[in-house]
């Protein structure tokens, strides 16, 4: 586990530098411009990829397309023309396990982007390259929904029968994120602690949504008072004049994101052009301004209270893990 | 006769003369020729797909890599207990959604077209609003006015009545059925409409002179005579609802109801891992009960001369004097449109200024922003998404309507052998749920010879594919009612069938022709569950664009692109209702 504070203190100097530079050879922006364009394939948010698009364009006179839908569909349809011989994307935006299991299937290829350098290495995979972001799941709540007395201190709280009815969180047998959440909770609980913690939960009822992002809209829109989603919505929904707030915990546990570049590639030189430029320090500023836990050097999201949050990694579970832990959380939570 | 002929067995060779000469007679004939041609392009369009699908269901290795025949996804699919208490549900869903929608159109239909109620035009233009309206956005809509814990019309009743909570609560089986219902409304309408325009007025009025009052012939004439457009209205829409997921999503998880959709999305497709093939299964499982329908359907409708109503006499029907209860039936009308419109569009309206989605308060009104309408006025994607879909959406309706008219023509007018084919083959994509026709077409046109694959053209057979039983069911419930004594009438003063078909049937169809033009064109606008499988980078139409905007939160970006397709979508109405002429003269 490492505070993010750290890496502001140890690294400040290489963002700054890192803000001058693409890290990129003009060889390697000319080739890329042969190849006319350049398609990625991703579950990050439209928005911030619109974004980083419009910049890598203008900085390199290179089109890009984006693709976007959940990990699981880009993982489906990336396979599927890979399996086919028809490969269309030539770089890959999604979470940690899917990478992973995409990579195991050979899907890509190695690429040590020059911008490597301005991560830590314990961030850096040697075959992913750098986990660019994480993102953390907590608690999120209405302050209007609960009086001050009863606004939540900790994950433990959730148990408490005086929560019953008022928690909003995805559905664990669907949403592959809740159900690591789930299962890597051991890591900041105990393993005895969190199975009681997840039978007290069950008994409080939550209301199932879709995915995170539901659950936060709830809180947002005060129709639930507390959602388990993403503590970054305590700060997107908050800036627009949501009366939420988050949880602080000394640890937390998040997911991992990474790019990558595909084995076959159709635009090899503009997809290395591209992940060069997502990587470097102009697109993960972007990214950080929107309150995402970006892990560049130097580079934190506005969140109050962000460097105090200790990252720990959800486990990455195997194919068997997801079933098996679908059928243990379909007992638990619908039964 | 030629050496081969000579050499074979006499009778062999009067078989096959006789082969010849009544394959020679078939093909002699142009509307054979059209019917070789349009049961070509609708089997290839839906056998090759579906093929894939049921592949899918028996092979144990995903789409499009070579596996083993296995049983094994039926058996995992239906001997879980569960799998019978959603069919269950799903059927209740169903029944109950497209039984209230087609109430509703009823209602509507009848009030607007047959009564003399004040503002009827007004409501039947209205009437087909929420079709255009994404059905999310209608289902977002109904969670903030009836959620149990601070929904709108919740809150009124609380603060009206001093009660301790509101008196609906949206998250139920209930909630479920009647906001699909909202959402299928529409559409019966359209469908019951065209037919309540072509009615002939001389059976009503000779059950008048035998002395039976306005109820008695509305009871025993007009309802019995618009049965086919009262079950194409109600099979489409039980379809439809089965295969709905944006509705279900929304209310049916938060409510801890499973429905067949919501268990694929669960099992198959929406949680890791994919099981494409068990996807598959329960698709078959959906098109199995779908194809029931359209058996009974097939039944319902199959003396097809007893609802002949629209002879060479003249159809306009004649208008009901409802006298002082025509208040009430505007009342009724207006009723109606304040559930299907007006309170939906206020609160698409009310969430496109607000700065973040949120029941308002007081505090509310002080924040209000147009930042929501700016983005659509100034991102690229945005205008590139609705050239899209206006081009997908134009081309791919006037295709539909154009092989629909043909095919319903064949299977309705025709007793050329093999015509049921043609409905049957319609069907089959139909009846599937849009995911996973869309993974069948995905695999069925990756390795096409003709690149369409990753173009905007997937996006377009797809529309075709999955759509051209909402063209073909709104023509053929008008052509059933066209009596046949006008086309004979046609051939005897030596018309061909092309002349016929142009200048008699075409005409005759019109309404059912426009208003199948403009079901599909709204669908196709908002469209998004097929499409956003098939659609590639650069070719982004509204409806993934929606999507992503709602899975990212954006729910003001959303509510004012669906303000703007509705505006759209009504100028397009009105536009095509002129051009038709579809209640004038």
């Amino acid at each position: 586990m490492l505070k993010l504070t750290q890496w502001v203190v140890l690294t400040l100097s290489f963002a700054l530098a890192g803000s001058t530079s693409l890290g990129q050879t003009p060889q390697l922006i000319e080739a890329a411009k042969k190849d006319g364009k350049v398609i990625i394939y991703g579950s990050l948010e439209g928005d911030t990829v619109d974004a980083i698009i419009q910049s890598f364009k203008k900085k390199t006179g290179i089109e890009a397309e984006y693709w976007r839908a959940s990990a699981t569909k880009v993982m489906d349809r990336a396979m599927s023309e890979f399996r086919a011989g028809k490969p269309i994307a030539d770089a890959i935006i999604a979470a940690d396990n899917v990478m992973r299991l995409m990579q195991k299937e050979g899907y890509f290829q190695k690429y040590d982007s020059p911008t490597n350098a301005d991560y830590p290495k314990e961030v850096i995979d040697p075959n992913l390259g750098p986990r660019y972001r994480n993102v953390v799941v907590g608690i999120v709540y209405n302050k209007n929904g609960l009086k001050a007395s009863e606004y939540p201190k900790s994950l433990d709280d959730l148990g408490k029968p005086m929560y019953k009815g008022k928690i909003v969180m995805p559905d664990p047998t669907q949403h592959t994120t809740t159900t690591q959440w789930l299962a890597s909770l051991y890591k900041i609980m105990g393993k005895e602690k969190s199975e009681k913690f997840m039978r007290d939960l069950a008994a409080n009822k939550p209301i199932w949504v879709e995915s995170l992002l539901p659950s936060a809209e709830r809180v947002a829109s005060g129709e639930t008072p507390v959602a388990i989603t993403y503590v970054k919505y305590a700060y997107i929904h908050g800036k627009k004049g949501a009366p939420v707030d988050y949880v602080r915990e000394p640890k937390l546990i998040g997911d991992a994101s990474y790019i990558a570049l595909a084995a076959k590639a159709p635009r090899v030189n503009a997809g290395k052009a591209f992940v060069d430029y997502f990587l470097d320090d102009e697109s993960m500023n972007t990214m950080a301004k929107l309150g995402e836990f970006v892990n560049r050097k130097g580079v934190l999201p506005p969140l109050p209270g962000a460097d105090k949050i200790g990252f720990v990694e959800m486990d990455d579970l195997s194919t068997k893990d997801f079933a098996d832990k679908k059928k243990e959380y379909t007992q638990i939570f619908l039964r | 006769m030629s050496i081969n002929e000579a050499t074979l067995p006499a009778e062999r060779v009067n078989t096959s003369a006789w082969r010849r000469s009544r394959l020679g007679a078939f093909l002699s004939q142009p509307v054979s020729w059209v019917f070789v041609i349009v049961s070509s392009i609708i089997a290839f369009l839906s056998l090759y797909p579906t093929f894939f699908l049921f592949y899918g269901s028996l092979t144990d290795a995903p789409l499009g890599v070579p596996g083993n025949f296995t049983l094994q996804n039926y058996v995992r699919a239906y001997s879980d207990p569960e799998a019978y208490s959603l069919m269950l549900n799903s059927f209740i869903f169903g029944i109950g959604s497209a039984g209230l929608s087609v109430i509703f159109a009823l209602a509507l239909a009848w009030i607007t077209i047959r009564t003399d109620a004040p503002f009827r035009r007004l409501f039947e233009l209205t009437a087909i609003i929420p079709n255009i309206l994404p059905p999310m956005l209608v289902s977002i809509s109904w969670v903030m006015l009836c959620n149990p814990s601070n929904g709108l019309i919740n809150g009124v009743f609380v603060k009206l009545f001093g009660m301790e909570k509101g008196p609906f609560n949206i998250y139920s089986m209930t909630g479920l059925i009647y906001v699909e219902a909202l959402i299928l409304t529409p559409l019966a309408f359209l469908i019951i409409a065209a037919a309540m325009k072509s009615m002939d007025p001389s059976l009503e009025e000779s059950a008048k002179t035998l002395g039976s009052n306005e109820f008695g012939v509305m009871r025993r004439i007009t309802f019995p005579l618009l049965r086919p457009a009262i079950l194409a209205a109600a099979t489409l829409n039980f379809v439809r609802a089965v295969e709905s997921f944006d509705t279900p999503a929304i209310i049916a998880l938060p409510a801890r109801i499973e429905v067949f959709t919501t268990k694929i999305w669960r099992e198959a497709l929406g949680s890791f891992p994919t099981n494409h093939n068990l996807a598959a299964t329960y698709g078959v499982g959906i098109l199995f009960i779908a194809l029931i329908f359209v058996y009974l359907y097939r039944r319902f409708t199959s003396q097809v001369e007893s609802f002949s109503t629209v002879t060479g006499k003249g159809f306009r029907p004649h208008q009901i004097e409802l006298g002082p209860w025509r208040y009430a039936a505007a009342g009724v009308a207006s009723l109606l449109l304040i559930l299907l419109v007006v309170l939906p569009i206020l609160v698409l309206a009310l969430v496109a200024i607000l700065p973040y989605y949120h029941v308002p308060t007081w505090q509310t009104w002080q924040n209000l922003t147009m930042s929501h309408f700016e983005y659509v006025w100034a991102t690229p994607r945005v205008h590139k998404a609705f050239l899209n879909s206006l081009l997908l959406a134009f081309i791919s309706a006037t295709a539909c309507m154009i092989l629909a008219s043909l095919a319903s023509y064949i299977t309705v007018r025709t007793k050329l052998a093999g015509r049921g084919i043609i409905e049957g083959l319609v069907f089959i994509p139909w009846a599937f749920p849009g995911t996973a026709m869309a993974l069948g077409l995905l695999w069925a046109y990756v390795d096409f010879p003709i690149p369409v694959y990753a173009t905007i053209w997937i996006i377009l057979i797809a529309y075709i594919t999955r759509f051209l039983p909402y063209g073909l069911r709104a023509v053929t419930s008008t052509i059933i009612q066209v009596h046949k004594e006008l086309e004979e009438a046609s051939i005897v003063c030596g018309a061909g069938f092309m002349a016929t078909f142009r200048r008699i049937l075409i005409p005759m169809m019109r309404p059912g022709v426009m208003a199948g033009w403009i079901i599909l064109m709204t669908i196709f606008l908002r469209e998004f569950s097929a499409t956003l499988f098939l659609y590639s980078p650069g070719s982004e139409p509204l409806g993934p664009l929606l999507y992503f905007l709602y899975l990212d939160g954006m729910r003001g970006r959303v509510a004012a692109i669906g303000l703007v397709i509705s505006v759209i979508s009504v100028v397009l109405i009105a536009i095509a209702q002129r051009y038709s002429r579809w209640d004038t003269k």
